[in-house]
């Protein structure tokens, strides 16, 4: 094999380029095995995944034995306020209408008026006693199940650069999503089935839209393919003017095109890879139809999600988690199950509750509660949380206080909260905290990039040689940074 | 990690470092082995852990991410390095793992730190230079037995033989024509065009291939593919980004600046000054360039957020700027110095400040003719303003009595109150009413009587101000500009009260007053804000308040009157009505000639401003700054100079452009030669366009990299220069035959022993979904068109748009092209979103892809079209039709079989199953 004089930082790179290259023209994917299993020796290199280009989602191997096979994302768009819900501070309930000490903050939207206690009651919960309030009880029952990091920061307070961070690592747009990278490393266990499903809310797709599930410089193909239970894959479906019979005489007549070109090309992996592509669409389109199909799912199934709530937005979310579940049985490797959607004016589109936090969280809370609980618990009652990693996040926390003449809460990145739950870690564990009134992290301060680094961790890679080489950098899900949050796998 | 805390308590502990040894050190003797044995593997030439090395001077005696400088000479007790391997910091013990230094070790370097830390430039490791940094040579071109002809093919061959490869023969004149009118113009020949060249082809080919290569290069259509990768490597799109990501629908005019620029071969180095500083060369759009990044529309009142979405603009700018022009990731060094190529984060901030006054946003586009017709608004202007003031005298009185005539109904431009003199201290204008919103009066002028009418209401004249609350937080609104004398709504006033408010003015003496003017907006842009319901009061000596004019009296108000109108008032006689009617139509046609003079295209191609002070931020926080940094370029790469810190705006960009567009620049030419060469070939000779630092790619042929650039500065700039001499050479013209042997040499091709084939990128397979159904629309230029659906929120929801008509099916260059954001179908076959910079586009294959090209209602609609075409082009035979589809679709007649199983689908079927079928084949969508 033909090899270039390499830079210092790419001698033992030379996969770099052959895997750059293995879409675009010919065999470089495949002659690299080799090559690559004896990159893998050497310690802080990164670590490539080897790709069949006419199986781009077939599994591939993970750096080390890993404790989740496939991860659930449920993301709360629009910050979900960590005082109300999850984060307990008697001294905020104590504090209550005082001002909060150090004066002049100014945060997203301005002054702030006095600490303001949780609009919900805390009380314990499950046998480890984790107090969480009464705002979204059928999750707070699950408590002993999650593990919660209380010491969350973000780096940005405005929507758009958190939610990027939250999925790409970066708040700046244009990075790849955390499941395109997943996929990019692990490939799916599901066969003709996307390999990154991202469920976007019933009430519209989330605050930055599908820079959630964008693959950025990743190959295309690990894109996230947003579909709900109430709008399938986007051409997914035959178009009714093209019969079955035209369909398959169709199949027959472009497989008599490709071959007779393929023989004119000998070896050109990529046409080959093509003729693949279209014999897993057509395997796709089977299996999308049955996954979304849910007239096997039993009624009591049905009702404990609540998809036949008259609330239609909650029916429609728990339609959502139930295609979460179906997904992840199927062994598809990683799925983003939004709750919210874009700003859509005050109190009607997520949780970003600034003026009348109270009457808006009435309306939002219930369609998350009941269906997520419930598919925590179905999740655990067929076994799958055993090697499924569960991972609640949103974008940054809410302040302690009103803001100045308003009854809500402005955005908060210096502390909030995130839990998990499933594979590989604690239950009813509790990690990190913020002060004493939850304004910002103090103990086992925790960026996203460690959270990044140990979802990574649980299915098996190292964050730091995770890397996709793009225009002379070795990009990371976690940039630079990231540190392994040992204390809380199990 | 540490914090910087550590380094605040030196000295004090002197007392607990080893001695310093007493004797003359030796560095290379004594100091290098210590180096050698104990930090190199963690900081040499492998790693640079914490950005520092000890085996180059440089980066000791400067370099390190968080404590440089590490080695502080004559100082070894304050000296980082030496606290470091003195263990002094819990935190920070030196070397991290393995022995520490001994005693006796830590005295050496500390001797040789206090007496001088002297670095011998002989002998030891010179730090060589990198390729790409050196200055451009012009390499001999190799010689080859009984080869004559393109120096390129000269340069190819000979790297070839190195390795044992030949090159493949010619390929046939119809892939060829293909290929070139794919890589040329983005675009399939027809079949006419196809057919014209291979009888060309047969009667002289050498001659074919000339004309064919001169025809496409000129072809309009080449510059709307080219462009097209320009803009993947500048990031551009028409929408903000971010949460917001609203359209910015004059960004347009950079685009079309950029096709423009190609198709009439706009010598490299002027393309470049233009894109950095078009506003100083009569070329407003070209700075599209600067702000065709994202910009978060998020605002706050939070001081930390403002000003890192401020970094950040300036980060994109800087960022791109670098790897577009001198492929160079200067982005890097944001935070600390750069961990590879020698540029010091003073270096980042240097050129940031070449930026520092550049704002996103619109301005408007100087045309050739603009100058011209802004002198002659300026002439017409005074003229206007006479017989605007003559007019006055045939307006009524405004009186209020309670059934007096009614006035002149009220215009958003000009209004203006005539009473009787009167001798007045102050003026109040009371708003108790608007067409909506809180009120806004561009201009409020208050007139003297006669003799000398003089507007006494002016700032300039000593008055005072006064008002009932302004608009906050917008320069643009402030009281003061209420008596500025400048018009527009960029010097006006606006209340702070929804429908009302008041505005007094004190006169620096009592004035014997007779009318005022006013408007909401003197230029005519704004129709909002208006002020219907008013009343107008004086004061004099006394202080007592008199009304002297107000709205009861004026007619209903007609929010499409213009300023002026009806000069039929029965208060006046014959004659008055035929001299104001006559005052009144010069009054019209200029106004209606100063509105074309003042009609203007804006475009998104940032504001200049006044540039703040540039300051070094500490680990690239915002709220971290250091020191001020001068406007300047990369000191390594011939870019020392620097500006004074508060040099004129456009001058810093001029400095920066003049810079990078020299030939004596090492990177700029090695830069685009290499891009043209990524695209023709779908691989550059260095395979990271946008990175040939020490970390990017090692080029496969650096003589024949280093010629082409060298080629291209001597023919003066000119890209279509040198994509003639590439397209010409017979390492272009190639078949791209797999052959075994070199595949197991060279499986990429990276050495061109074939032409390497490709997948049609995104927009290529629209234009030629649409150039087989007949459907493409060539027209260029102008605004764009959707490939989503509209809406307005203000948070953009880009939904895919299923039904197409119209201007929809232009190429794909001229869609309203949002960011971050892809369309269903396109997006799928790596269709680059603008988020970052986009050198190099992937090229993956998915189902999805599949899936998108048979089921779309894009696709199904196209294939309806292409049928209705086979029928017209034709006729009804199926064998002719079938004929026809494959020339349209694949540039070639079927064979037997193929007609045979075609004619057949299309007898079951029908024609658009056919067609549908065709727009999936493979062949359809690769070029080879």
């Amino acid at each position: 094999m033909y090899q270039p004089d390499l830079s210092h930082a790419g001698r033992a790179l030379l996969s770099r380029r052959d895997f750059l290259r293995w879409g675009g023209t010919g065999l470089g994917g495949i002659a690299l095995a080799t090559l690559l299993s004896e990159q893998r020796l050497l310690a802080g290199e990164p670590i490539r995944p080897v790709f069949d280009p006419a199986r781009p989602y077939a599994p591939r191997p993970p750096h080390f034995e890993p404790k989740a096979k496939r991860v659930l994302m449920i993301f709360c768009s629009g910050a979900l306020s960590h005082v109300d819900t999850f984060d307990y501070k008697p001294e905020l309930i104590k504090r209550h209408d005082t001002p909060m000490p150090g004066t002049g903050l100014i945060t997203f939207q301005g002054e702030n008026g006095n600490l303001i206690k949780p609009l919900w009651e805390f009380r314990p919960r499950g046998q480890s006693g984790k107090m969480i309030s009464d705002l979204l009880p059928n999750l707070a029952g699950m408590a002993d199940d999650m593990c919660f990091i209380h010491s969350m920061t973000a780096k940005s307070n405005t929507h758009g650069p958190a939610e990027n961070q939250m999925s790409t690592g970066f708040t700046l747009d244009g990075f790849p999503g955390i499941g395109s990278w997943a996929t990019y490393a692990l490939g799916s266990e599901c066969a003709d089935l996307p390999a990154f499903v991202a469920i976007p809310d019933p009430r519209g797709v989330p605050q930055v839209g599908s820079r959630h599930w964008s693959s950025a410089f990743l190959p295309a193909v690990f894109q996230g393919t947003p579909f709900n239970a109430d709008k399938p894959i986007a051409n997914l479906v035959r178009p009714a003017s093209i019969t079955e019979a035209a369909e398959g005489s169709t199949r027959d007549f472009l497989k008599l095109l490709n071959d007779r070109h393929l023989a004119e090309h000998p070896g050109d992996t990529d046409l080959a890879a093509r003729i693949a592509a279209y014999e897993l669409a057509a395997k796709m389109q089977l299996a999308a139809a049955e996954v979304s199909d849910f007239s096997h799912e039993s009624q009591s199934t049905l009702d404990a999600y609540g998809a036949s709530d008259s609330n239609k937005t909650k029916a429609g979310f728990a339609r959502n988690c139930i295609l979460a579940r179906r997904l992840l049985e199927r062994g598809v490797r990683f799925v983003q199950l939004f709750n919210g959607a874009y700003a859509m004016g005050e109190g009607v589109g997520n949780w970003d509750g600034h003026k009348t936090l109270k009457d808006q969280y009435d309306k939002h809370a219930p369609v998350l509660d009941q269906p997520a609980a419930a598919l925590l618990k179905d999740l655990k009652q067929r076994g799958l949380l055993d090697d499924t990693l569960v991972v609640f996040v949103t974008e940054f926390g809410r302040m302690p206080t009103f803001q100045k003449g308003a009854n809500g809460r402005d955005h908060n990145p210096k502390g909030f909260t995130c839990w998990l739950a499933g594979a590989g870690v604690k239950h009813g564990f509790s990690y990190g905290a913020t002060d004493e009134f939850g304004y910002q992290a103090v103990e086992d301060v925790t960026s996203i990039y460690d959270l990044h680094a140990t979802i990574l961790h649980l299915l098996g890679l190292d964050h730091e040689r995770l890397s996709f080489y793009n225009n002379g950098i070795e990009r990371r899900l976690t940039d630079v940074h990231g540190h392994l949050l040992k204390p809380i796998l199990a | 990690m540490l914090t910087s805390r550590a380094l605040c308590v030196p000295a004090a502990d002197a007392v607990s470092l080893p001695a310093a040894a007493s004797h003359a050190v030796d560095f290379e003797k004594e100091v290098r082995p210590i180096f050698e044995a104990k930090c190199v593997k963690c900081h040499g030439e492998e790693k640079q852990k914490g950005g520092f090395r000890v085996d180059l001077k440089r980066s000791v005696l400067t370099g390190g991410d968080n404590y440089a400088p590490n080695v502080l000479p004559g100082k070894s007790a304050d000296s980082p390095l030496i606290r470091f391997v003195a263990g002094l910091d819990a935190d920070m013990k030196m070397p991290s793992k393995g022995d520490p230094l001994t005693s006796e070790q830590i005295g050496i370097l500390r001797a040789w730190i206090d007496q001088g830390a002297a670095w011998p430039e002989t002998g030891g490791v010179v730090e060589k230079k990198h390729w790409s940094f050196q200055p451009l040579k012009r390499p001999e071109v190799p010689r080859i037995e009984g080869v004559a002809g393109n120096p390129i093919d000269l340069f190819i061959l000979a790297k070839l033989a190195e390795k044992g490869l030949a090159p493949s023969p010619e390929a046939d004149p119809r892939t060829l024509c293909r290929r070139l009118y794919f890589d040329v113009t983005g675009l399939p020949p027809t079949p006419e065009e196809l057919e014209a060249f291979l009888a060309e082809s047969s009667r002289d080919p050498q001659s074919a291939i000339r004309n064919l290569v001169d025809q496409l290069l000129a072809s309009p259509r080449y510059g709307e593919r080219w462009a097209r990768h320009w803009l993947d490597v500048v990031r551009f799109a028409e929408s903000d980004g971010f949460e917001t990501n609203q359209p910015r629908p004059n960004a347009w005019p950079y685009r079309d600046y950029v096709i423009r620029a190609f198709n009439e071969d706009k010598p490299f180095d002027q393309f470049i000054r233009e894109q950095l500083a078009g506003d100083a060369f009569g070329v407003d759009q070209a700075t599209g360039f600067l702000v065709g990044g994202p910009n978060d529309r998020v605002k706050s009142p939070d001081p930390v957020l403002t000003a890192q979405q401020r970094a950040d603009e300036l980060h994109d700018i800087v960022g791109t700027t670098a790897s577009a022009f001198l492929g160079l990731t200067v982005n890097c060094a944001r935070c600390h110095n750069h961990k590879f190529d020698p540029i010091p984060q003073t270096d980042y901030y240097a050129i940031k400040a070449c930026f520092a006054g550049v704002q996103h946003g619109e301005r408007p586009m100087k045309t050739p003719d603009s100058e011209k017709r802004r002198l002659k608004a300026e002439a017409l202007r005074p003229r206007l303003a006479e017989l605007e003031t003559a007019l006055e005298q045939f307006t009524p009185l405004a009186s209020t009595a309670p059934d007096a005539p009614r006035r002149l109904g009220l215009n958003f431009r000009r209004n203006s109150d005539r009473f009787a003199p009167v001798l007045a201290k102050k003026l109040r204008f009371t708003i108790e009413k608007t067409t909506g919103a809180e009120p806004c009066i561009d201009e409020l002028e208050v007139w003297s009587a006669a003799p000398q009418p003089r507007n006494v209401a002016l700032a300039s004249a000593g008055t005072k101000l006064a008002s009932s609350g302004d608009y906050p937080g917008d320069a643009k609104h402030q009281l003061a500009h209420l008596v500025d004398g400048k018009y527009g709504n960029d010097w006006s006033w606006i209340s702070n009260t929804a429908g009302r408010g008041w505005v007094e003015i004190e006169f620096a003496h009592p004035e014997n007053i007779e009318r005022i003017v006013w408007g909401r907006d003197r230029e005519s842009k704004y129709k909002d804000r208006l002020a219907i319901g008013y009343k107008v009061e004086i004061s004099g000596e006394d202080g007592a308040w008199s009304m002297v004019a107000g709205s009861a009296d004026r007619a209903a108000f007609n929010p499409d009157a213009q300023a002026g109108a009806d000069w039929d008032s029965p208060a006046l006689n014959a004659a008055q009505r035929a001299e104001a009617a006559k005052l009144d139509q010069e009054r019209r046609a200029i106004v209606q000639e100063l509105a074309v003079s003042m009609a203007e295209q804006t475009v998104y191609a940032g504001r200049f401003e006044k540039a703040p002070p540039t300051y070094r931020l500490s680990r690239g926080e915002p709220m971290q700054p250091r020191e001020i940094i001068a406007p300047g370029g990369l000191s390594e790469f011939g870019g020392a100079w620097r500006l004074a810190p508060d040099a004129p705006e456009q001058e810093r960009r001029l400095a920066l452009a003049k810079w990078i567009a020299s030939p004596e620049n090492p990177l700029t030419a090695r830069v685009i030669v290499n891009r043209l060469w990524h695209y023709h070939f779908g691989t550059g000779l260095v395979e990271t366009p946008s990175d040939l630092g020490i970390n990017g790619g090692r080029p496969s042929h650096p003589e024949l990299l280093d010629w082409l650039a060298s080629e291209f500065l001597a023919r003066g700039w000119r890209i279509k220069e040198l994509q003639r001499l590439i397209l010409l050479s017979s390492t272009y013209r190639q078949a791209s035959t797999l052959n075994p042997e070199a595949m197991r040499v060279d499986a990429g091709a990276r050495l061109l022993w074939r032409f390497p084939p490709r997948r049609l990128e995104a927009e290529g397979l629209r234009d030629s979904i649409l150039a087989a159904s007949g459907g493409l629309d060539l027209r260029a230029g102008g605004p764009g068109f959707d490939l989503f659906e509209t809406n307005t929120n203000y948070v953009k929801v880009y939904a895919t748009k299923t039904r197409f008509s119209g201007d929809d099916f232009r190429r794909m260059v001229y869609q309203n092209k949002p960011r971050v954001e892809l369309d269903t179908l396109f997006g799928a076959f790596d269709c680059p979103d603008a988020g970052q910079i986009a050198p190099r586009r992937t090229s993956s294959t998915t189902p999805l892809q599949a899936l998108n090209l048979l089921n779309s209602e894009f696709l199904i609609d196209q294939a309806g079209a292409f049928a209705q075409r086979l029928q017209r082009d034709a006729g009804p035979d199926p064998a002719s039709q079938v004929k026809r589809a494959f020339s349209l679709a694949f540039g070639r007649g079927p064979v037997p079989e193929e007609t045979e199983a075609a004619t057949r689908l299309i007898a079951t079927h029908g024609l658009p199953v056919f067609c549908r079928a065709l727009y999936n084949a493979n062949e359809f969508l690769t070029v080879f």
